[in-house]
């Protein structure tokens, strides 16, 4: 994480933003490397390796405050543009695209049905998830992923980038889904947005789920 | 800032679809006449809004159509 110079600040401004007050950024570092990360409000650049968790642990005046000053680490910052975004994040969908070879949102997708015994998982910051309702159902048009998907997440952290969730806070509750054989359901990709990298494996319970499907949560660790 | 939805607001959420997992993408109109687009509600019941608009009332919440 850095503190940008006051000559970066000034580059960022003149170029666009990639979503509400912060640019994704590709920074060539003084050893001639180059890693990608998220600058946020022209003046904070925090690298992908970095968790974003960090934004979390303290106000965001304070974190500026004591983040490394850019100079002597940097080299040059450049705004990635969007389309080239797409392009990084589609070899991130590949990899998950594996699932039924999907690559785009599942709401675009077409309807299938579950096979016998399928289990999803869904990731929540909220132990009281309201869309799981109290006869053990999932509302209609809630999200989950499948349960392949859901081994790639370890913490509640990784939850909110791999499935792009606007909510910074951890969504370490997880719960699980087991729905009745023949329940729609539509398989998609997680695409970016919320400034995180997305790329997990969504799946959209369009009519929802039947009772007592939805079990837990359990608590995974935050980060 | 995160402000927490009246009850009427969360029951209509909870028969929409969401945007992705836990979130749902709205538009809101405010009493004041302002329109605020393309925010998102967390678990059907807490918008994050900016803030100068945390002190005025909701008038509707909808969707939004991406």
């Amino acid at each position: 994480m850095l503190k940008l110079a006051s000559s970066f600040t000034s580059e960022l401004l003149r170029q666009a933003e990639s979503g509400m007050g912060y640019q994704i950024v590709e920074a060539t570092l003084t050893d001639n490397k180059t890693k990608r990360g998220i600058a946020f409000n022209a003046e904070l650049l925090l690298f992908d390796e970095e968790p974003r968790s960090i934004m979390l642990s303290a106000s965001y005046s304070s974190i500026l405050e004591s983040a490394k000053s850019s100079t002597g680490e940097l080299k040059s910052l450049r705004v990635v543009p969007r389309a080239s975004t797409m392009s990084l994040s589609a070899s991130v969908r590949e990899s998950a695209g594996a699932y039924g070879k999907k690559t785009g949102p599942a709401k675009d997708a077409p309807r299938e049905k579950t096979k016998a015994d399928e289990v999803f998982k869904r990731f929540s910051a909220y132990q009281n998830d309201r869309r799981v309702q109290a006869d053990g159902s999932l509302l209609p048009g809630s999200y989950a992923t499948t349960e392949a998907d859901a081994k790639n997440v370890k913490t509640g952290a990784e939850a909110v980038a791999r499935y792009a969730l606007p909510d910074p806070a951890s969504a370490s509750y997880r719960f699980t889904i087991r729905p009745d054989k023949d329940t729609v359901i539509q398989y998609g990709i997680v695409q970016p947005d919320y400034g995180q990298p997305g790329g997990g494996v969504e799946v959209l319970f369009a009519e929802g789920t039947q009772p007592q499907t939805v079990t837990g949560p359990d608590k995974i660790p935050d980060k | 800032m995160r402000v927490k939805l009246e009850q009427r607001w969360i029951k209509r959420l909870l028969q929409l679809p969401e945007s992705g997992m836990g979130y749902q993408r709205v538009d809101l109109s405010l009493a004041d006449g302002r329109e605020v687009r393309d925010v998102p509600v967390f678990n059907a019941e807490e918008v994050e809004l900016p803030d100068d608009l945390t002190g005025v009332r909701i008038q509707d919440v909808r969707l939004h159509a991406a």
